[in-house]
């Protein structure tokens, strides 16, 4: 069981380190699995190779030409709203061109580089194909057909080329511009951003000293506001009742005289108000509806 | 003479009112509604791959239901993708590193180092450049809510071909069933391919809450892991030292993307000498490739696991292409607290689909193992009928065998496991003898997809001898054609459509229908005294006594201050005056 145990360990230890190592890799040793696939162990794929077939109507090879791509995560930070993207989005060649891809995955999952609408007889499914899972590189040939026309690019991983992994391939002058390729074309489908208009300070951190209790009173103001405006049209209405009958009170008075007695009004009402109140108070406790037992 | 004229006409409209009031009388007519497109029963049919077989050395059962699991893809699962021919591998789509499986440690004849990648893939997901979803996954006809699946890795398209938007068989609802041994060193990789965080917590899988780099191990953002950021991978490292059904699930926003369908099962199989277990059951259902424990002591085997949905939830991903808009929406926008589940799956579909592949073929005297797994958010109550089930073990733990249950309704709270045994043995109490018997949910919203039924995750046990060639259940009740349309899920097509020779539950058309004046009813006796109008002499009473008792008090009130006038007045003039 020791032994065991400690074989496990040793295994262990063995390969953690290449669990956990991120290693970048070359896929430089496919093997041919015919009509122009080849594969490796690790997942890295070339799909319609085609090195030396010319495809029909191309008399001979129009030029020859190597590009690099980059695809990841990382590719998609000057996109916002997208999360993976290639380091390109455009590119364009002359028809017969062949053409060399090598497709470095900068992330630790699948990538593709994937055309499709290749002339069927020379291409599988009229695709050409590279994948890999990064980080790691995979390369593959091709010759193009003659022909304007702007082919799609894209990794077919579900959502990766909703969520930006998208490009064209324009051979000639193309066929015009496929939608939704980050930089270059719009959305068919558009998202709504009506919403989108945040509050990026929703709760303001208090300001120090003084400047603190102004914004506290503030919030006390800003709640009193809402009461004040119901009070004021009560008192717009009672202020419209009362007017024509204070016209005719007041006529032919001086303003001091109208507000000395507006003065004496309010003193008068300010005691009628606490004469009540203390009388009844009085006639209230003056009974002594209750009285306590130790009173006796 | 005018006015003889007059009473003829009067005369003749009295004569032909009869006829015409009858006329006017008949109610709106029925309509038959056109289906639509109806899919054949069963779709994608493999007689090949339905057989008992043998394949790279690997035995698998045979497995009469309508859509069998690929026999090269067992194969796979069973031996790894690094120890099958490149020609078997090609028949799957699995990445080549998809299952690595190596160095038999204990020398019992079997790997004890299981690799296992999994990538995370979203179902019925957005698109920017059509109206439609992309890669679709159907649980109903017509029915597409948006998922989320940890799915094994695969390689080339996530759409079976270019021209469909359909998912290739392996990203599919339920995220797959993992199998290992006891004792197995087991990697799981998490390539994360998806555009929001993940990780993988192992519920119940005995773990160590951190790995061999002292990295967390246990998927919980809060306590032990970083989030895994799309476009990176984490692995996960253990070895379990207890047998049973656990589950593996994501802990990130965990009540929502648990719910989105990051969640399966995950069996831990006793260990035996060169026991190669099944790594994957895609799909769940039968496992064509059972363990050595299980065959010592069974002769099938079943995986069940039942989720539930909520369209609200699973519509976000279908508003927005834009990650920031999608996470606003499930993260702050969607109130959990506030939903009701609306799809119930089995195995990742509804019915009808669950009797393409969630069946459970069986013949008299066989004993079954079922492994049952409750990943919606409330209490499920399945009920089998025909056949009552042993609960043998709780949570992956076993059940004192002396005190084990039959039941017929089996409870799984929310992530709880039940195993079952069921037998075939015709005893009126194991079995009730052949048929073709249903089990589902005994909740009845669960035998409905957005509450229409038949929906839901209903299946069936059906015996070999009501078994078609084509793996179907020969029934011999109404017939299931009509809910292979999308008419019927989208509630266009009436339940009770036909069922007579003059179809009198169809639909009503009231297009070009003028109701008729209301009918006069003559008294042919006189009614009989009370009734509805004493109701409602009864009701104004009630009101008009609250008004008696307020016009009282007031009255009172009024009186008390007429009496007592001199000492209001007075009260009222002191308090003008001042003392």
């Amino acid at each position: 069981m020791n032994k065991i145990l400690s074989m496990t360990v040793l295994v262990f230890a063995l390969f953690s380190t290449a669990a956990h190592a991120k290693e970048f890799i070359n896929h430089d040793n496919l093997m041919s699995h015919g009509d122009g696939h080849f594969m490796d162990m690790d997942g890295a794929m070339v799909m319609g190779q085609n090195t030396d077939t010319l495809p029909g109507g191309c008399d001979k090879i129009a030029a020859t030409k190597e590009i690099t791509v980059h695809a990841g995560h990382k590719y998609a930070k000057k996109f916002p709203g997208r999360m993976f993207a290639f380091d390109t989005q455009e590119w364009e060649f002359e028809p017969c061109t062949k053409l060399t891809v090598h497709f470095i995955n900068d992330d630790e999952i699948r990538h593709q580089w994937m055309m499709h609408g290749l002339p069927k007889y020379l291409y599988p499914k009229g695709m050409f194909h590279l994948e890999v899972t990064g980080p790691g590189e995979v390369s593959g040939t091709l010759i193009f057909p003659p022909g304007d026309k702007t082919y799609l690019v894209h990794c077919d991983i579900s959502q990766h080329m909703e969520k930006g992994m998208k490009a064209q391939l324009k051979i000639g002058n193309g066929s015009g511009d496929l939608p939704s390729i980050p930089g270059v074309t719009a959305n068919v489908i558009q998202d709504d951003y009506s919403q989108s208009i945040p509050d990026i300070n929703p709760n303001p951190a208090p300001v120090k000293n003084a400047s603190a209790s102004t914004s506290g009173d503030n919030t006390v103001g800003s709640g009193d506001d809402s009461l004040v405006s119901g009070v004021t049209v009560i008192g717009l209405l009672i202020g419209l009742i009362l007017a024509p009958i204070l016209a005719k009170k007041f006529k032919g008075m001086t303003v001091s005289e109208v507000v000395a007695y507006i003065f004496e009004l309010v003193s008068q009402l300010i005691g009628f108000v606490i004469n009540l109140i203390s009388n009844i108070f009085k006639k209230i406790f003056s009974k002594k509806a209750i009285e306590l037992p130790q009173d006796k | 003479m005018q006015k003889i004229t007059l009473s003829l006409i009067l005369g003749a409209a009295v004569v032909l009112m009869p006829g015409l009031a009858s006329a006017a009388a008949d109610l709106p007519k029925t309509v038959k509604i056109d289906p639509g497109p109806v899919e054949p029963v069963c779709n994608q049919n493999n007689p090949d791959w339905r057989k008992a077989q043998t394949i790279e050395g690997v035995k698998i059962q045979e497995s009469l239901r309508c859509s069998p699991d690929n026999p090269a893809q067992i194969a796979a699962e069973v031996k790894g993708t690094n120890n099958i021919s490149m020609q078997t591998l090609m028949e799957t789509y699995y990445a080549a590193d998809a299952i690595i499986k190596k160095n038999d440690m204990d020398g019992d004849g079997d790997p004890d180092l299981i690799i296992i990648k999994l990538e995370v893939a979203e179902l019925n997901g957005h698109s920017p450049d059509f109206d439609g979803y992309v890669p679709t996954f159907d649980i109903a006809p017509g029915v597409q809510p948006g998922m989320w699946v940890f799915a094994p890795k695969s390689r080339g398209m996530a759409t079976n071909s270019f021209v469909g938007t359909d998912a290739n068989p392996l990203l599919r609802a339920p995220s797959p069933v993992i199998r290992v041994e006891q004792g197995d060193v087991v990697w799981i990789q998490l390539e994360n391919s998806h555009y929001f965080p993940h990780t993988i917590h192992l519920h119940g899988v005995d773990h160590p809450w951190v790995d061999s780099s002292g990295e967390g191990n246990d998927g919980v953002p809060q306590t032990s892991d970083k989030f895994v950021l799309p476009g990176q991978s984490k692995t996960y490292e253990i070895r379990p030292r207890q047998p049973g059904t656990f589950v593996y699930h994501c802990h990130v926003q965990t009540h929502v993307h648990l719910a989105m369908g990051l969640v399966g099962m995950f069996v831990v199989e006793e260990n035996r000498p060169n026991n190669w277990v099944q790594t994957f059951n895609v799909g769940g259902g039968q496992v064509r490739h059972p363990s050595k424990a299980i065959l010592e002591k069974y002769d099938t085997e079943y995986d069940l696991h039942y989720h539930a949905m909520d369209k609200e939830l699973h519509s976000i991903i279908q508003k927005y292409n834009d990650p920031r808009l999608i996470a606003r929406d499930m993260n702050r926008l969607y109130d959990m607290t506030d939903s009701t589940e609306d799809y119930h799956t089995l195995n990742g579909r509804s019915f009808p689909y669950t009797i393409r592949e969630s069946m459970i073929v069986t013949e008299p005297n066989q004993e079954i193992k079922i492994r049952m797994f409750n990943s919606t958010g409330e209490l499920l109550a399945i009920h089998t009928h025909g056949h009552k089930g042993t609960i043998t073990h709780y949570d992956g733990v076993e059940h004192n065998p002396s005190a084990q249950i039959m039941r017929d309704v089996y409870n799984l709270a929310p992530a709880q496991r039940n195993d079952l045994m069921i037998s075939t043995k015709d005893d009126g109490l194991h079995s009730y003898g052949e048929g073709i018997w249903i089990f589902h949910d005994h909740r009845e919203k669960g035998i409905t997809t957005d509450g229409m039924n038949p929906g839901g995750n209903v299946s069936a046990v059906v015996y070999k001898k009501y078994l078609t060639e084509e793996g179907l259940p020969k029934g011999i009740g109404e017939s299931i054609t009509p809910l292979f349309t999308k008419t019927f899920f989208q509630r266009k097509y009436p339940v009770w459509q036909d069922i007579d020779e003059w179809n009198s539950l169809g639909e009503v058309d009231a297009s070009d229908y003028v109701p008729p004046p209301p009918a006069v009813p003559v008294e042919i006796e006189p009614a009989p005294k009370g009734m509805g109008s004493d109701q409602a002499s009864v009701s104004d009473n009630s009101g008009s006594f609250t008004n008696f008792l307020f016009g009282l008090i007031i009255g009172i009130v009024v009186y008390l201050l007429i009496i007592n006038r001199e000492k209001v007045m007075a009260l009222v003039s002191s308090s003008k005056g001042g003392n």
